[in-house]
């Protein structure tokens, strides 16, 4: 049971069912649609209608109460579909004016030759086709080009200067708008939205100007991944001072910017009628109908390889953030797009765009810092490649060190590289379980991390620690100077990043730390003792005795000057076990010791915290061990600790010490020159006061009696505390002050 | 390449020319227009001619008339004009040049496969 309803068709009154209507009009509209930009357009169309109302008469009087499915599915394939219409290139020639050709044109970069007949016509802004103002659409129909290219040489503008912008408002303003017809069927640049990797810039392109599609992809990613293919073979090549500084580059930079540029101004080839304009094909209904079945296709094939792209992300761990994140920011964008679009405001509508290519652009931001993280560790692990032998030992932690570096580190840069390098070729993924290939040998190598980490740490459990005496000859003088030599071995490590020459040098045989702690400390008896503290950590105490064993830390004597040296070194067989060496300086009460400069600038004590400090170790008291001090200052011994020779303050910190100093000569000066001036003043006021003592003549003079004479008496006493010179140096200051506030 | 696009082409050529050369020999109206071709084994859909007679009208080629019917709406009866006749003896002299060198060329192929050097007389 169908609704029948009742239809004017061509003045007479058609009894039609519902449905039967649905397929006419729709008919109609296609015919219309079809023969849109016919001159005799309503013509056509009315004589059309017309031999369809005769059909329904015939189809009435047969004896049927109404039109049927079946009727006009009748009548529409005898009168055919538009698609089926031949001699549709006629259609260009409506003007034929005796010339009798017709124009064939089988490809889409004929067909200009076609439309050379309408004038060029006046510049207006075209109401049809815009994104701001219309402004370009309109000069580009003008000057026959595509808009999109105007609108890119626009926006170039805007951003290099901006006057562009101050043009653009100009235009908009002059021009007059107009609803312009697109006249002109040039090829287009458009977005391709079917084949895109993020917003479809690159195939755009690549259909406008009939190239391969990878080639512009390759050149938007080009920087990126050449950035970091250089960076690591500068980092393995050649001592490369400046390792992630320069991976992106400015070039990089700008790239990811015009992309995002390019992508808010070029317009998305959505209808099927735009793609065509967008490879350049020619706009009608057999090359639309084409489209749709290309598209239909694709996006099976699109379907399958999207799913097994999502299943290789999801395997890539550093970049899982990255994908989710920009799928927000895809989604954010989409939805801001179409809320702007509901909106109907087309300046939403581009700004909207615009927060999506932000959003994105931050996302691959993101994401590839993360890239650089994890390259900078896989540097990192270069870097440090030469001390792989003072840290691992054994068979098994080389292996777990290796199999971290490959699997940890080496992994998902690969996966980065090969995912980029996919993407930008179009290539579907062959091998579904490559992501998971990936991303389980990265938790293996993770796990190999974690048990080389604790390899390591237990080699680290017990500390040990020994003493050596060394033997000096007394010095005569009484007084012992400590310095360091210079460093007598000439290395250079690789790698000058890490700046490891203060801590340790290395040649071929042996590792040379300076990790050498110096302290001061009372002798007990009356003679100097140098010793030295060995420490070390091991796996268990043996081993860690065995380690301080093989320290060898000597000094040398030159009169009264020790040499201490220059850092302990390691045999090559040992580890580096976090060794230190304490040398402790007895020095005995009345006897001297100078530390120069040389020792605070070579000797670099570091300690690794591993749960047991050295003091524990001490039984002596360690209030008297002096580790800090004024370089190249003569200390000495006293029952009550060290004492600087020159009596100074040996509290506050070294350096200052000697500027103090300074300040308290030139202190000590200017109270001299004040008390000079002070005597002056007395006199003054002794000559002063015996004026005043004579009868008062106020015309004279104009100071304040009261305070003159409080001035007087209290004058003197400065000048006597002046006298007394003690080093009590906060007392004499603040009678400084008193003494200045007083005068002035 | 797709034949029936060359087929199409073919066909379209001729279209005009067979159209007019029916509207010559008397008044016609669209669907019957139809019949006559069918008959002649040249089949066209009615979406196709309606253009075309608008077109060839607008041209001046062609006039019509309309004529009431009791069985449906009124049709439109086309006659040629005399434009039409001057641009159809054109027509007319293309064709015959088309089809004798046609002719010509294709008359080698079609008896044996013998000889291609030989000129046809």
């Amino acid at each position: 049971m169908k609704k029948v309803i009742n239809i004017n068709f061509q003045g007479r009154v058609i009894p039609i069912e519902e449905s039967a209507y649905d397929m006419l009009k729709q008919y109609v509209e296609s015919l219309r649609r079809f023969f849109a930009d016919e001159e005799g357009r309503d013509e056509i169309i009315n004589d059309i209608e017309g031999r369809i109302a005769e059909l329904f008469g015939e189809s009435l009087k047969k004896g049927s109460t109404c039109i049927t499915d079946d009727d006009v599915n009748h009548i529409i394939a005898s009168m055919g579909r538009p698609e089926d219409f031949e001699g549709d290139e006629g259609k260009v020639q409506s003007q034929l004016g005796g010339d009798g050709q017709k124009q064939q044109s089988t490809g889409g970069r004929n067909y200009e030759s076609a439309t050379d007949a309408p004038p060029r016509g006046r510049l207006y802004r075209d109401e049809n086709d815009k994104i701001l103002g219309g402004v370009c659409s309109g000069l580009a129909s003008y000057l026959r080009v595509d808009p999109t290219i105007l609108r890119l040489v626009f926006a170039l503008i805007v951003f290099a200067g901006g006057t562009g912008f101050l043009l653009y408002i100009l235009l908009w303003i002059i021009l007059p708008s107009k609803p312009l017809t697109n006249t002109s069927s040039t090829k287009r640049l458009y977005r391709n939205p079917d084949e895109k990797v993020i917003a479809g810039v690159a195939s755009g392109i690549a259909s406008y100007f009939d190239i391969a599609v990878w080639i512009p992809r390759l050149i938007f990613a080009l920087p990126l991944i050449s950035g970091i293919i250089l960076s690591i073979f500068r980092n393995m090549m050649w001592d490369g001072d400046n390792f992630p500084g320069i991976v992106f580059g400015s070039f990089g930079g700008t790239l990811f910017v015009v992309y995002a540029v390019l992508w808010a101004v070029i317009p998305e080839a959505k209808s099927a009628s735009e793609k065509l304009e967008m490879r350049g094909e020619k706009v009608d209904l057999n090359t639309i109908k084409n489209t749709i079945q290309e598209d239909l296709e694709g996006f099976k094939t699109r379907a399958e390889k999207w799913g097994g792209e999502v299943k290789d992300r999801a395997q890539q761990f550093g970049q899982e953030f990255g994908q989710t994140f920009s799928h927000k920011g895809q989604q954010f964008g989409s939805e801001v797009g179409g809320a702007a679009r509901r909106g109907g405001s087309r300046i939403l509508r581009a700004f909207g765009i615009m927060f999506k290519a932000f959003f994105l652009f931050i996302a691959g931001v993101i994401a590839f810092a993360l890239l650089v993280t994890l390259l900078a560790f896989m540097a990192a692990g270069v870097g440090v490649f030469p001390l792989k032998d003072f840290f691992l030992e054994g068979f098994w932690q080389n292996f777990f060190a290796w199999s971290t570096l490959l699997l940890f580190l080496a992994v998902p840069v690969v996966a980065f590289i090969t995912w980029i390098i996919r993407r930008i070729m179009g290539v579907k993924s062959g091998n579904r379980y490559l992501g998971f290939t990936f991303g389980g040998l990265w938790f293996i190598g993770l796990i190999c991390a974690g048990i080389l980490a604790v390899s390591i740490a237990r080699n680290f459990d017990t500390r040990a620690r020994d003493k050596q005496e060394y033997s000096i000859v007394q010095p005569a003088t009484g007084k012992i100077i400590v310095k360091v030599p210079d460093s007598k071995v000439q290395v250079y490590g690789r790698g000058h990043w890490f700046k490891m020459d203060g801590i340790m040098n290395m040649t071929d045989d042996s590792l040379f730390l300076n990790n050498v702690k110096l302290q001061i400390t009372k002798s007990t008896d009356s003679v100097f003792h140098i010793s030295a503290f060995k420490y070390s950590n091991g796996s268990n105490e043996a081993v860690a005795l065995n380690n301080v064993k093989e320290i060898s830390y000597g000094i040398n004597q030159q009169d009264s000057t020790i040499w201490l040296d220059r850092g302990f070194s390691l045999k090559r067989g040992t580890r580096f076990r976090n060794q230190s060496v304490a040398v402790t300086i007895q020095v005995p009460v009345g006897k001297r010791i100078v530390i120069t400069r040389s020792v605070n600038r070579s000797l670099n004590y570091f300690h690794f915290n591993t749960g047991r400090n050295d003091w524990d170790f001490e039984e002596e008291d360690w209030s008297t061990h002096y580790d800090s001090w004024s370089s190249d200052v003569e200390y000495i011994m006293t029952p009550g600790g060290l004492e600087r020779v020159d009596k100074k303050d040996k509290h506050t910190d070294n350096d200052d010490e000697e500027d103090q100093s300074n300040a308290v000569e030139k202190f000590k000066k200017s109270k001299e020159e004040l008390q000079k001036e002070a005597d002056k003043k007395q006199k003054e006021l002794d000559n002063l006061k015996k004026e005043l003592e004579k009868p008062i003549d106020s015309s004279k003079y104009h100071y304040k009696k009261v305070t003159s004479y409080n001035l007087a008496p209290e004058i003197i006493k400065p000048s006597e505390t002046v006298k007394t010179n003690d080093s009590d140096e906060n007392g004499s200051v603040l009678d400084y002050s008193r003494f200045m506030q007083m005068v002035f | 390449m797709d034949i029936q696009n060359t087929q199409s082409q073919m066909r379209k050529g001729v279209l005009e020319f067979c159209i007019l050369s029916i509207i010559r020999q008397g008044e016609v109206y669209p669907s019957d227009l139809v019949e006559r071709m069918k008959s002649a084994n040249l089949h066209i859909l009615e979406g196709t001619l309606y253009p075309l007679l608008t077109r060839l009208k607008n041209a001046g080629l062609l006039t019509y008339r309309w004529v009431e019917s009791n069985s449906g709406p009124p049709r439109k009866y086309f006659v040629m004009t005399d434009k039409g006749l001057e641009f159809y003896s054109e027509l007319e002299r293309t064709w015959q040049e088309l089809a004798d060198a046609v002719h010509t060329l294709t008359q080698p192929a079609a008896t044996a496969t013998s000889d291609e050097n030989q000129s046809q007389p």
